[in-house]
């Protein structure tokens, strides 16, 4: 294999690429980047962990002979950044080593053979739809924070995306680490219908997030069944094996008769909760808010570093209690609502409590209390 | 009436001095101690099909390797935790060794933390495993301790699917004797009229605090059962066996008024061990000291501790005591340097002016996860039911 190409478009796809490979491993060659190079110009990089695999193409500057190989990712990745801008790099492999020369520097890395190289079968995709990259960087921003990293709890550690005939067609994405669960709902895309419940892992959520910056409006298609998942996004194609296990029926946790509503502005809101929470512990983080009247005291006591306490305006006319948050849970969630007003339903100290914009708002979350 | 009424009063009350040390009391307290069954081999066989119904023994392999939990299948073979790795495979040689994995230990024990949680704030954790539970009052106001500890057990096996045992009783000390009686997945109650007797019928060496060194001692003196040790004075006790024999004399009456302390924070973890042979040899005590560096840092790890200090405790034969000790600018990063530190420190009672019959090891100024558990606990569930 002999192929020629812009370093701005190499780093630019191995930055893709080489993210997907984790840094330590024990089989050699998933450490490596298949590179491809065909007859018609085009070059393919592609990187996996098992899990989750990517493919980038690209067009190469020019490709002598068509072959491929695989190298370590992240010493190409490394050799392409520090490469100087604009030069031309030449990837030749022959003998069981890849020859890159760039300007006076000149690399000899150590291959892998192409046939070891472990590719994710994907088997049948039969659900396909599209989603705007917008909407794929809303629902992975609102809910992502939620996702829970106990690996004990591996069904949770992921986002639960999943199609509803509410009052119209829905599909909804879900994610909770059990102590806060945050759910985004939009409109059901033309082809979601009858798509199976599917658990995205984290770490696809994450590469997907990375790659939908550079995505602008464009549209991603998505194909999936129960047990894999496509992004198309582009010269990009991301494929994951999805979380094989059932998440819960978080509809349970979803508060409905909690007849307590205080209205407030979610800056100030924050912003108060947050200088109260520099007393807290730690590791706690607990925030104690006091409701009665329009008059709501967020206050924090610690034994070690003193107390702090806050009045922040809020519209509030039910009965008065007390009602503690972890700080940052509670933190994450006002930074990812919108509007200038938003809503706290509450039942007491010690029942979930749903958030959200109002009634309309495609974002709801629900938290649970800490015991003050 | 006439004058026999006092005296008769008086031979009744001696009588029940006598006989019921520990009358019943209407105001006793309710205290469970829970106890997970075979723990991290459970967690084990639980997570991995393939090793049910196999001697499992969790822990290193190596040479220099302990045993830190057992499974049941192990215990047969008579491969019991703290055993040297050594030993249980001469003991069982079909042993299957599992590395620990006390993350995950971790997260089933904040677990079951919360279960406890759900009825009472007064839990005084031993270990990730363990734990005393003063339920007289408690949250959902459930008269029955006894019922209590089979909610507890019920939802710890549908949330983790692991099983525990439960002791129920009026105390500290007979509820952790009770949650072994029926062990595995067992309860036992032992009511406050009750509790002398069981204790009376007990060995002296499933005391707690009572290790072979001062059963030993104790059987010397005639002393087996919880009764021999009941016929011993507080005096005579305390004599013999220091300001330990307070409490001696109360738990061989079935009596321990120690609060359950949801506040304990552990300041030490340590560990010592007396030798039948004073040691004289410089190689003979670095090896017995490697052995108890071994079981103190496992127990280190049981607890997630970290700490700065370490403390060598050398006891001679003539029954002077000393310690040395050496404290980092920051916590003890492994079982290796924290060996070496040890080592260190034998360097400085070298030469042995006497023998040694007890060496010791510590590491103590701990900063904890403690903070960790309060949050865990303070923080509940979501109710996905």
């Amino acid at each position: 294999m002999k192929a020629t190409i812009e370093r701005a478009t190499l780093l630019k796809s191995l930055s893709h690429v080489q993210s997907v490979v984790e840094r330590r491993n024990t089989i050699p060659i998933l450490s490596n980047v298949l590179i491809e190079a065909s007859a018609d110009g085009a070059l393919r990089f592609m990187a996996t962990d098992l899990d989750l695999q990517i493919v980038e193409t690209m067009s190469a500057y020019s490709v002598e002979t068509p072959g491929s190989i695989t190298v370590s990712a992240h010493t190409l990745f490394e050799i392409a950044r520090k490469l100087p801008d604009g030069s031309q790099v030449m990837l030749d492999a022959a003998d069981g080593k890849m020859l890159v020369r760039a300007g006076r520097s000149r690399f000899t890395l150590p291959t892998l053979p192409r046939d070891d190289f472990p590719v994710i079968a994907e088997g049948e995709l039969p659900t396909s739809f599209e989603l705007a990259a917008a909407e794929l960087v809303q629902i992975i921003d609102k809910t992502r924070f939620a996702i829970s990293t106990e690996e004990t709890r591996y069904y949770l550690n992921g986002i639960f995306l999943h199609v509803a005939d509410d009052d119209r067609p829905v599909l909804k994405a879900a994610a909770t680490d059990g102590h806060r669960l945050a759910r985004v709902t939009l409109d059901r895309p033309d082809g979601a219908e009858g798509m199976p419940d599917v658990i995205v892992p984290r770490k696809c959520i994450g590469e997907l997030r990375k790659l939908l910056d550079e995505r602008g409006d464009a549209k991603v298609q998505i194909d999936l069944s129960a047990s894999k998942i496509r992004f198309t996004l582009g010269s990009a194609i991301l494929t994951s094996k999805l979380i094989d296990g059932t998440f819960p029926d978080y509809s349970r946790v979803i508060p409905t008769a909690n007849d307590k509503l205080l209205k407030i502005d979610p800056k100030a809101f924050a912003q108060g909760v947050d200088r109260v929470a520099t007393i807290a512990t730690e590791k706690t983080r607990a925030v104690k808010m006091a409701l009665e009247n329009n008059k709501i005291t967020l206050s924090v006591t610690s034994p070690e570093n003193g107390t702090a306490a806050e009045e922040v305006e809020g519209e509030y006319s039910s009965d008065g209690f007390e009602i503690g948050f972890n700080a940052r849970y509670l933190l994450d969630i006002l930074g990812e609502l919108d509007g200038d007003v938003i809503e706290l339903h509450l039942a007491d100290s010690s029942a979930p409590t749903l958030i959200r914009e109002n009634d309309k708002a495609s974002a709801l979350y629900v938290l649970m209390p800490m015991r003050v | 009436m006439g004058a026999g009424a006092p005296i008769a009063n008086c031979l009744q009350r001696l009588y029940l001095l006598r006989h019921m040390a520990d009358p019943p009391d209407p105001q006793a307290r309710k205290i469970i101690h829970i106890d997970m069954d075979a723990f991290y081999a459970s967690v084990e066989q639980r997570d991995n099909p393939a090793l049910r119904g196999l001697p499992v023994a969790v822990g290193g392999s190596s040479r220099r390797g302990v045993v830190a939990a057992a499974s049941y299948e192990a215990r047969t073979f008579g491969v019991r935790s703290a055993m040297p790795s050594v030993t249980a495979l001469r003991r069982c040689p079909d042993l299957v060794f599992v590395k620990p994995r006390f993350d995950v230990y971790q997260q089933v024990s904040r677990q079951i933390r919360e279960i406890f949680a759900q009825h009472t704030d007064l839990i005084e954790p031993l270990s990730l495993d363990e734990a005393y539970l003063d339920v007289s009052s408690n949250r959902q106001a459930i008269a029955s301790a006894t019922q209590i500890a089979q909610l507890i057990r019920a939802d710890i096996r549908r949330v983790t699917g692991l099983t525990a045992s439960a002791g129920v009783s009026y105390n500290k000390f007979i509820a952790k004797l009770a949650s072994d009686q029926n062990k595995p997945d067992g309860l036992c109650v032992i009511r406050p009229e009750q509790g002398a007797a069981f204790v009376a019928a007990l060995p002296v060496k499933r005391f707690h605090g009572v290790g072979p060194r001062t059963a030993d001692k104790m059987a010397s003196f005639g002393i087996v059962t919880g009764a021999d040790l009941a016929e011993k004075s507080e005096q005579w006790l305390l004599t013999h066996f220091g300001s330990w024999g307070s409490y001696l004399h109360g738990a061989a009456r079935g009596i321990d008024n120690r609060p359950v302390r949801a506040d304990r924070i552990r300041k030490s973890i340590g560990g010592e061990r007396t030798y039948g042979e004073d040691i004289w040899a410089e190689s003979a005590l670095r090896d017995a000291l490697e052995s108890i560096a071994d079981i103190v840092w496992e127990r280190v790890e049981r607890n997630e501790a970290q700490g700065r200090t370490v403390t060598l405790k050398a006891r001679y034969a003539d029954f002077q005591t000393i310690t040395r000790a050496r404290s980092l600018g920051q916590p003890v990063k492994g079982r290796s340097a924290f060996g070496q530190i040890g080592q260190s420190l034998i360097d400085q009672i070298l030469p042995l002016q006497n023998g040694i019959r007890l060496l010791g090891l510590t590491l103590s100024g701990l900063s904890h996860s403690e903070d960790e558990d309060e949050a865990d606990i303070r923080q509940p569930e979501l109710p996905f039911g």
